[in-house]
């Protein structure tokens, strides 16, 4: 029985760990963002957001510990010091940051997450899509 | 922001000059902050300047009242721990400083804040020591925002102090509001008609 259930488990931890990591890196369509959101807000806010851009690249960002507005300040000093960042927009209620970046700009993941640590809160998630 | 600026400006030159442990005593990397603190005893001007966002270093001038002095202090802070979820922070911080009169003044102490959209809480407890005497200041900080505001929205905190030192020996619990928006935020308290005020400015 355990030899049956085993390789089951194992098989089902990888694919949840691929998605995971898939989720993080992955650049996405319209349609794959909204299914990943799974919120009207969050996709409410993309819109806002992307309304008057193009060729670009969003980041969205899921950000742990962003509870203060006095305390997010230096998210968005930091990341306007890139000269390819083009937009920011932090959301307290989301608990998300989107920023946009010119389509020549190679994204640097853990570069962000350096980014979000140097300013006190944690980025989790990391989604990038391309308008 | 313009109003804003006027808005601290203004309150700055109103209120008499005084100190003890700031909130937020670091920025983050590469980010500057600049305090003004009065209540009862003592006020001061800060400065900090954080490297990274585990520590930060500054200089203070105290203009203690209690014991009618002048004196400059090179303070740091540390970051202990800290704690982010996706709804909470959660930090704990050391602090010391050594004052510029002479080797025989220091302080040092240690701080602690917890903190959501809603609710915030914070203690401290620091020990200064003088030439005459050595005293030491504990402070317990209880909040909550009436509304739960965007970014870049004004922020308004309604808030509870309570304050003991080692000289009065006794507990102040007095009320007070925070309001913050964009870089600049404010904290009015009074009790006993002793102004308990703290301005900031990150940058």
């Amino acid at each position: 029985m355990i030899k049956k259930i085993l390789p089951i488990v194992v098989l089902v931890s990888c694919n949840i760990y691929a998605m995971d990591k898939m989720h993080e890196h992955k650049s996405l369509n319209n349609d794959e963002y909204k299914t990943i959101t799974h919120s009207s807000d969050a996709n409410n806010m993309f819109v806002e957001f992307t309304t008057s851009l193009s060729n670009m690249q969003i980041v969205v960002v899921d950000v742990n510990g962003m509870v203060c507005d006095f305390c997010a300040r230096g998210i968005e000093k930091t990341f306007y010091n890139d000269n390819d960042v083009k937009k920011v927009k932090v959301s307290l209620e989301q608990g998300k940051v989107l920023i946009a970046y010119s389509l020549n700009k190679k994204v640097d993941l853990d570069e962000i997450k350096n980014i979000f640590l140097s300013n006190g809160q944690t980025a989790t998630d990391i989604i990038i899509k391309n308008i | 922001m313009g109003i804003y600026k006027y808005l601290i400006v203004i309150l700055v030159l109103i209120f008499p000059l005084s100190n003890e442990v700031y909130a937020r005593p670091i920025s983050w990397s590469g980010g500057s902050t600049f305090m003004y603190k009065t209540d009862s005893m003592k006020s001061s001007y800060y400065y900090h300047y954080s490297p990274l966002y585990r520590y930060s270093l500054g200089v203070e001038y105290v203009n203690d009242r209690h014991f009618n002095d002048q004196y400059f202090n090179l303070r740091g802070t540390y970051l202990l721990d800290r704690e982010n979820t996706k709804s909470s922070q959660r930090n704990f911080y050391i602090t010391g400083g050594l004052s510029t009169k002479s080797s025989d003044n220091f302080i040092y102490g240690i701080q602690g804040d917890w903190e959501t959209r809603r609710l915030y809480s914070a203690i401290s407890h620091t020990n200064q020591h003088t030439k005459t005497k050595d005293f030491s200041e504990s402070e317990i900080q209880l909040g909550i925002a009436p509304y739960l505001g965007e970014y870049d929205d004004l922020h308004s905190w309604i808030m509870v102090k309570a304050k003991k030192n080692t000289i009065d020996n006794d507990w102040n619990v007095y009320p007070f509001v925070k309001f913050f928006k964009g870089d600049f935020l404010i904290e009015l308290g009074t009790k006993n008609s002793h102004w308990d005020i703290h301005y900031m400015i990150r940058f």
